[in-house]
């Protein structure tokens, strides 16, 4: 071919315009003035869990079949999700952002699903371990703060032993939630898979009575007390003291452990929290009428609304703007009933609620022969050590959990008061990182992840079409007059349908749009990811328009 | 069913599904297209066709036409035979690609349904779709018959190839697209003979990567446009090699022009379309009462055949021009044709445009009839454009 135009021949000329070898010499991206970032963000269930749970990452590995690796990816932040599976109250599905597209994803269910197949399926399969550490620590309390910290300094192989003043561990788990809501085989199974990793559970033994704190210290590294909140907060009523009125919290202890509920044949229960609700459910299979008394109405119930609905669904009746004034009693000093008063709502209090107060006069007396009172917990003070310093409601922490003592740490309810299981099982985990921490085991303590988590204007909503939430399948209502489990779990096709609706927030999974969209081929596809070839990506900022989930960040170049 | 089985038989079909198994038998790797009255059956058939395996090409649903062009366009870098088909505004939309098809001289092939443009808005037949792409670079043909619709189709892709120039070929909205005809539908083998696959000169190569349709300086656009020009001219050739030889095979021609009783005719009418049926059977009338009057059919319209027409032409004493489009502000576009052709001869003859059936409004025989007497009565054209039946 010629040297120049001038020289050139007809034939010189081709056809149209083709160059003659590839334009890669002309690096394109010499003209971005905005860079395409790949940056996972902070979805929003995560960021609500008190757990902290990786859940788009465990619906993500269970869409490709990898129950296994979506069971271990719970594990690393909840070692018993069969557990929370049943009983969270799933402040996720608040976070969702599917909400404000047709209905929150089912996570628990998922979670549950996912829990379970890991306790029917990989659990079984591990072997007895021994722990592998000389070091020891004594965990008082076999609630969920104490198995959760048990379970995460194990794993570490440190050899962990529980103290449980019942006969069988779990604490609250196994005394304060019905069978209905979680059946006590798969408490067992959580419990065996304790076992199997080496920790010792020591039952019938009562920290402060068997067993002193001085004593524990010595042959421990570090003592953990997670006692809970498990003492019945006081009506404060004349005749609260008679034999009818019955501790919510030691009737469920009583029931759940298979002992004699006491429970005459008209039940009134008195609080608006899930331990009044679990009252009245249990009362209710028991075949006792019952009837729940709240001070406020239903939008300021404290208790979880599924468990509201299914009470309602089972037959249990609210009264609201009601509060006890005395317990009525008859001529043997038996209760024969209930004196109470209207109440109508005032302007809030500290907790936002609106306060209730007495309207004057209108006082009325409703027959019962038992009353159950279930308006909070207490911890048991007075099985704290005095030498630990207390707040106004239980013993005093750090964030890590350690107390003014060294090595004795506490967390869960004991220290926050009531809360909830998962809060519970974080604040084990938290205690059980700090003592690896302080052992030599763990190199740095977690960092808190500060991110803003992913909201509902960032996604691209034009790639997800509306799917309604997979409803979960329930026993009849005319069954429920056992303890047996009410809400049934997904079947794996189900379980699949519900997965497959989870937007994936600010975390990239793979979904090939910005493969596809990106104009200038600038998106290459890596065994699990993409990356920007940014010797030619523009910049043009396609890929983070079309990215469904916000999972790219456009960022100015530098000097911007 | 096999190919085999439905080919090489006589057929009732519409001269949309004329087109349809004209593409089928063409043998197209891709078709990519969108749905436009007239037009929908072409592809509606094609993609039956493609969904049944008769016919083994990727068929490229579109949002739109412009895409529709542009997925042609990427297929036939890559190598493919690729079809489309549209109408009207669907053009219209395809005018930038229609450029581009040009220019990186890609010999996709497109049947377009003549449909008035809108608004007002009309489904009926009208050329000034098509005739609007006249400076695009488009080798165009305009059908009389379903079967010169087929025969068109397997021919296109033919000149295409060999010309490296898209063709596009026309036929009127509802005269031909839904009017059947017995049509005869040559075997698959006799059309392999006369079509075989299709050979790139130039195509995306993954393993050769190159850039099409890059800047172009100054320096070497001018050239790179008259190499577009130079296939043209090469085309005028190409497509009557192409027609003679597909009458030997298929015993069926058309010319790129077809003179009917021309070689005494004192007046010579010129149309295009589904007009020059009309047309033919008003001069058989016309010569039993012994006037010398002919016809001219111009059937390829760009590159144009300015040596066969002048031939034809050059022999009468005056032509009528029948256009059924309009160039605003200025005539009839054949008429423009037709003069620009003959101006430079030294024999002046008078020529008279008509403009008639817009719309779709009918062309019957009478108003050709009419055409001709008032040709023969008149010496000189006192106007430029006559607008035959206009309610004005």
């Amino acid at each position: 071919m010629a040297r120049n135009f001038k020289e050139m021949k007809e034939s010189d000329y081709p056809l149209c315009a083709i160059s003659l070898d590839t334009t890669l010499l002309n690096k394109t991206g010499t003209w971005r003035i905005f860079r395409p970032v790949y940056e996972n963000k902070l979805p929003p269930c995560q960021d609500a869990c008190p757990a902290n749970e990786e859940i788009q990452k465990y619906i993500y590995l269970a869409l490709q079949g990898r129950y296994e690796e979506g069971y271990r990816t719970i594990l690393e932040k909840n070692p018993f999700p069969a557990i929370t599976g049943r009983v969270c109250f799933h402040p996720c599905e608040d976070a969702c952002n599917r909400r404000e597209f047709d209905e929150p994803i089912g996570i628990h269910n998922i979670e549950r699903f996912l829990g379970d197949y890991g306790l029917n399926k990989v659990e079984r399969k591990e072997k007895p371990k021994k722990p592998r550490s000389e070091k020891k620590v004594t965990v008082i309390g076999s609630g969920p703060a104490g198995l959760a910290c048990a379970y995460y300094l194990a794993k570490e192989g440190i050899q962990v032993e529980i103290l449980e003043r019942e006969d069988l561990p779990g604490g609250l788990l196994r005394t304060g939630i019905p069978a209905y809501r979680l059946p006590r085989e798969i408490l067992d199974k959580e419990i065996k898979k304790l076992e199997r990793m080496g920790v010792r559970f020591i039952t019938n033994i009562t920290f402060g009575r068997d067993i002193m704190l001085d004593a524990l210290r010595r042959r421990s590294s570090a003592v953990f007390l997670a006692i809970g909140a498990q003492k019945e907060r006081s009506l404060d009523i004349p005749n609260e003291e008679s034999k009818g009125v019955l501790e919510g919290i030691s009737l469920l202890r009583r029931v759940n452990l298979g002992k004699r509920s006491h429970l005459g044949k008209k039940v009134l229960v008195i609080g608006g929290g899930n331990t009044a609700v679990d009252c009245a459910r249990v009362a209710k299979r028991l075949g006792r009428e019952v009837v729940i008394l709240y001070r406020r109405t239903k939008q300021e119930m404290p208790a979880s609304p599924e468990e509201i609905e299914e009470a309602e669904k089972e037959g249990i009746k609210i009264e609201f703007l009601v509060a006890p004034v005395k317990v009525l009693l008859n001529r043997k000093g038996e209760v024969k009933g209930l004196e109470c008063i209207r109440m109508k709502l005032g302007a809030p209090d500290a907790s936002g609620r609106r306060r209730p107060i007495p309207i004057r006069g209108s006082n009325f007396a409703i027959a019962a022969d038992t009353v159950i009172k279930a308006i909070g917990e207490l911890v048991e003070l007075e099985m704290i050590p005095k030498e630990l310093e207390k707040t106004g409601w239980g013993i005093k922490t750090n964030d890590w959990g350690e107390t003014n003592q060294k090595n004795i740490l506490a967390g869960g309810d004991c220290v926050t008061g009531p809360k909830t299981v998962a809060h519970a099982i974080a604040a084990g985990r938290k205690v059980a990182e700090r003592i690896l921490f302080d052992l030599g085991l763990k190199e740095q303590l977690p960092i808190k992840d500060e991110r803003e988590p992913v909201n509902f204007a960032q996604l691209n909503t034009f790639y997800f079409d509306k799917a309604p939430r997979v409803k979960m399948r329930q026993l009849a209502r005319k069954e429920r007059r056992s303890f047996q489990e009410v809400n049934l779990g997904y079947s794996e096709e189900e379980f699949l349908t519900e997965a497959a609706r989870c937007f994936s927030c600010g975390v990239c999974n793979r979904c090939d749009n910005c493969y596809v969209f990106c104009p200038d081929l600038s998106v290459k596809r890596l065994a699990d990811g993409y990356e920007f070839n940014y010797d030619y990506c523009k910049g043009c900022g396609v890929c983070a328009v079309e990215c469904p989930r916000n999972a790219i960040t456009m960022y100015p170049e530098g000097g911007l | 069913m096999k190919l085999e089985e439905i080919t090489g038989v006589k057929k009732v079909v519409t001269g949309n599904h004329a087109v349809s198994y004209g593409v089928l038998l063409s043998r197209a790797q891709v078709i990519a297209a969108y749905p436009i009255t007239p037009q929908t059956q072409v592809v509606e058939l094609l993609s039956e066709f493609c969904a049944t395996g008769l016919l083994n090409a990727k068929f490229v649903k579109v949002e739109s036409e412009h895409s529709a062009m542009s997925a042609c366009i990427g297929a036939a870098i890559a190598g493919a035979r690729t079809f489309t088909a549209t109408s009207a505004h669907g053009l219209a939309l395809m005018h930038e690609m229609l450029h581009w098809a040009v220019g990186a001289r890609l010999p996709v092939v497109l049947a377009n349904i003549n449909r008035a443009m809108g608004p007002g808005w009309s489904v009926w037949t009208d050329q000034n779709d098509s005739l609007s792409q006249r400076d695009v670079g488009l080798i165009q043909f305009y059908c009389e018959s379903n079967q010169e619709v087929l025969d068109t189709t397997i021919q296109a892709f033919k000149i295409a190839e060999k010309v490296l120039l898209p063709v596009m070929f026309v036929l009127d909205a509802f005269v031909l697209s839904h009017t059947s005809e017995p049509v005869d539908i040559p075997s698959i083998e006799l059309c392999d003979s006369f079509l075989p696959p299709y050979k790139p000169r130039h195509y995306l190569d993954v393993e050769r990567a190159q850039a099409f349709g890059g800047l172009t300086s100054p320096d070497y656009y001018y050239e790179i446009r008259i190499k577009i020009e130079m296939a043209h001219r090469e085309a005028l050739r190409v497509a009557k090699e192409v027609d003679l030889e597909f009458k030997k095979i298929f015993g069926r021609g058309y010319g790129l022009i077809e003179p009917y009783h021309c070689d005494d005719a004192k007046v010579i009418i010129v149309t295009s379309g589904t007009i020059t049926g009309t047309a033919r059977e008003v001069i058989d009338e016309e010569r039993k009462k012994g006037r010398k009057v002919g016809l001219l059919k111009i059937r390829l319209f760009r590159p144009t055949p300015r040596d066969e027409i002048k031939e034809v032409l050059l022999r009468a004493e005056k032509v009528a021009v029948i256009d059924r489009n309009i160039s605003f502000g200025h005539s009839g576009i054949f008429a423009q044709e037709i003069k620009s052709v003959l101006y430079n001869e030294y024999r002046r003859i008078p020529i008279f445009n008509f403009i008639m059936g817009l719309g779709g409004r009918d062309v019957r025989g009478e108003d050709i009839k009419e055409v001709i007497d008032y040709v023969f009565k008149t010496d000189y054209p006192t106007e430029d454009v006559i607008f035959k039946g206009v309610r004005l």
